[in-house]
């Protein structure tokens, strides 16, 4: 793999700093089928989901976050293609930098089981 | 050396993912009230860990425990190690995963952890939150 050693990066009229880039860039995440036996469908940076309990997960980073100041966003719905599963809601949070809790719930706030869980990470690498 | 985040994206971009054939249960014995848990190994680390040379050896993960958030890591840098088998990779990730209390210093009788077929995890998740570990077979009792 060959490094590209710049400060900034433009497409002729607009420049940005690679710090931008670096910093802005998701550092983790995955899609995960909550329910049933639960499996990963894809991922960056994940190296094992933890199926806690009704709607709680733990997912795992391979290159650790540098402290638990990170950022998690996501989504989750229940079906693939019935507007009524897709009003599910979903929570990332950090429990250390090496780790994020992933929870679930539905419209009432009781932790659900989802089929389409999605988990995000922005932050500072380790 | 390449840090190891983008150790795995250029993983990402050439390996197949692989699915593992187990998953590790495991109960919390600072909280027997808690559901057993299962753990389900990411296909796209796994590649990684058949592959060799991508993940750091398991135990710069346990020195980095104890270092303080904000201060230099040493896994993202270390040297990488080699292919691993998927049991060995598994056995991997427990340590590296599952917290110590679970896999290295409980004492207790009760049986809290097992590395099981996924066959024997059920997909039925009726009284999820009541799952325990079948303590004489090798499968799982809610």
């Amino acid at each position: 793999m060959s490094t590209l050693n710049v400060s900034n990066i433009t497409d002729g009229t607009t420049t940005v700093g690679t710090s931008y880039v670096v910093n802005g860039s998701a550092k983790a995440w995955m899609n995960l089928n909550g329910s049933g036996a639960i499996g990963l469908r894809d991922s960056v940076n994940t190296s094992s989901v933890s199926d806690r309990g009704t709607g709680l997960y733990t997912q795992s980073f391979t290159s650790n976050m540098a402290n638990s100041n990170y950022a998690g966003s996501g989504s989750a719905q229940d079906t693939d293609g019935d507007d009524d599963g897709r009003n599910r809601l979903q929570v990332t949070n950090a429990a250390n930098a090496s780790s994020a809790y992933v929870n679930t719930f539905d419209t009432g706030g009781s932790a659900d089981d989802v089929a389409y869980v999605t988990s995000i990470i922005h932050g500072d690498l380790a | 050396m390449m840090h190891l985040w983008d150790r795995l994206a250029e993983a990402k971009s050439r390996l197949e993912p692989v699915q593992s054939k187990y998953r590790v249960l495991f109960e919390d014995p600072e909280d027997m009230e808690s559901p057993a848990k299962v753990l389900v190994p990411d296909p796209n680390w796994m590649a990684c860990a058949l592959e060799g040379n991508i993940l750091p050896p398991i135990d710069t993960y346990q020195r980095d425990r104890d270092v303080p958030d904000g201060e230099p890591k040493e896994h993202p840098y270390a040297e990488p190690i080699g292919a691993m088998t998927e049991e060995e990779a598994i056995e991997y990730l427990v340590q590296k995963d599952i917290p110590p209390h679970i896999w290295r210093d409980y004492r207790g009788n009760r049986i809290i952890l097992k590395i099981v077929p996924v066959e024997l995890v059920p997909s039925d998740r009726s009284f999820r939150n009541a799952w325990k570990i079948n303590q004489t077979e090798m499968e799982m009792a809610a």
